[in-house]
């Protein structure tokens, strides 16, 4: 479809460039690009491409909007607060560019609707915050043959890459594997609030040279960006003959969730709300029949931590399983209670029957029952 | 040999929240045990019981990437530590 005269104003500055143009321009107007999760990257990397002319913009996300994301995530301000994020976002792109079309898939993506979601898009942008929706974007990508640009982010750190069907690795090339709650969130280590503008805007610019066929996309190379020491480095990681999606004999040959604590059966797990671990605690002051084990990282437990407990971070819990068969049961600490449900799940697996965790974790302690317990940010 | 060990944000938390540390050793496992006695636990962020690399961690000496723990580092070296993050 050719450019208004509308259009030609808007876009005056791509046409300026002879790389880009009016034909990669009127690429982009004829381009589908989904972006997966309307967070920190998704925020940025959004803006831009409908900025840029990216005719029809999906956005995947089923939270609402909350004060604590408008630290970083600059699709929205303070009065839409517990507004659905896809549709103020939608209102908030449309502001900025009432050219394109915006759809708002208001869901969680599942191993069960990923490919008819993901199917009638162009380019794949990932930004999500959950492990398993990530791998599982990564493989609806490969199932599909779709171009997929991922990134993350953690603290003060940030990684790139760019997929693209039958050029080279795929996710699950780069990291084969890997457990939510082994792999800190943002919610419990925190993150610089600029750090996703820097990597979002790198996924716009990646999905605009994918549409457009300009530049050397991010294939094969893994981008880290240090934002403290402001360092970029690139390492290359080429495809896995033995990848479970994309490798030779391949296993995943329909969407599914990778293994990972929402794969565990977690029915035994006793779920202990803030007060009613006080409670017990006060019932067995010699410990005798519960062992608390405080599964944050070293520094977070230095902080504060409840009296008695014993810190083994979950990333070392497997190894030290050996300490919890002591004839109590063990009650899992963590800032948030996700790390915590990963402990449970691990310590069910390797064969710890009922297993305890304290639902909301030390935030909810903080909240009901001491006030004066400080929570590091991880 | 010594060499500079880059620390992913992820397990800074060993290192004191250093991103940059030194270490000995004149091969990856080398330098991995000189990280852990300095740094106790971080190791098995790292590697399994069998010493295999972790799925969600990638090593590189340079921009080489190590796929067995018997590669040589020599002085000068910097050993990067991936790893996978999970923020959005």
């Amino acid at each position: 479809m050719p450019l208004s005269a509308a259009e030609l104003s808007r876009y005056h500055r791509h046409l300026s460039l002879p790389e880009l143009g009016r034909g990669g321009q009127e690429r982009l107007k004829n381009a589908r690009v989904v972006v997966v999760g309307a967070g920190g990257l998704g925020s940025p990397a959004a803006l831009y491409l409908a900025a840029a002319g990216v005719g029809t913009l999906g956005l995947v996300d089923c939270d609402r909007v909350e004060l604590s994301n408008l630290q970083r995530q600059v699709l929205f301000d303070s009065a839409v607060v517990g507004r659905v994020k896809t549709e103020a976002a939608r209102e908030r792109l449309l502001a900025l560019n009432p050219e394109i079309i915006v759809v708002a898939h208001t869901l969680t993506l599942l191993a069960e609707n990923v490919l008819d979601i993901l199917r009638g898009y162009d380019v794949v942008l990932d930004g999500t915050d959950r492990l398993t929706t990530r791998y599982l974007v990564n493989d609806a990508c490969v199932l599909l043959g779709k171009p997929l640009v991922s990134a993350a982010i953690h603290r003060f750190e940030g990684h790139a890459m760019t997929y693209l069907p039958g050029r080279g690795a795929c996710y699950r090339c780069l990291f084969p594997k890997a457990e939510e709650g082994v792999v800190a969130s943002c919610a419990e280590a925190g993150v610089l609030g600029v750090l996703p503008g820097v990597l979002g805007a790198i996924q716009a610019t990646e999905a605009i040279k994918i549409i457009t066929g300009i530049g050397e996309p991010l294939v094969g190379r893994l981008l880290t960006y240090d934002a403290l020491e402001l360092r970029f480095a690139e390492f290359p990681f080429a495809r896995r003959a033995d990848c479970a999606v994309c490798g030779e004999h391949p296993t995943i040959t329909a969407p599914m969730r990778p293994e990972s604590c929402d794969s565990a059966d977690l029915s035994s797990v006793h779920r202990l709300t803030a007060s009613a671990l006080r409670d017990r605690l006060a019932s067995d002051p010699g410990r005798a029949a519960l062992a608390l084990i405080d599964v944050r990282e070293p520094q977070e437990f230095e902080t504060c931590h409840l009296a008695g407990a014993r810190n083994i971070p979950v990333a070392e819990l497997v190894r030290r399983l050996g300490e919890l068969t002591d004839g109590c049961t063990p009650v899992f600490l963590c800032r948030s209670g996700r790390r915590s449900l990963t402990a449970c799940a691990l310590a069910i697996r390797a064969g710890i029957e009922a297993p305890a965790h304290l639902e909301g974790g030390l935030l909810a302690w903080a909240a009901e029952v001491d006030p004066t317990f400080e929570v590091a940010s991880g | 040999m010594s060499c500079t060990v880059r620390i992913p944000s992820p397990l800074r938390s060993y290192t004191a929240g250093a991103g940059m540390v030194a270490a000995d050793g004149g091969t990856v496992e080398e330098v991995l045990a000189s990280l852990e006695r300095r740094f106790s636990g971080i190791r098995f962020r790292m590697v399994d019981e069998q010493s295999r690399i972790r799925p969600h961690i990638r090593l590189y000496v340079n921009t080489g990437e190590v796929t067995a723990l018997s590669q040589p580092v020599v002085t000068g070296d910097i050993v990067h530590v991936i790893c996978a993050l999970s923020g959005g």
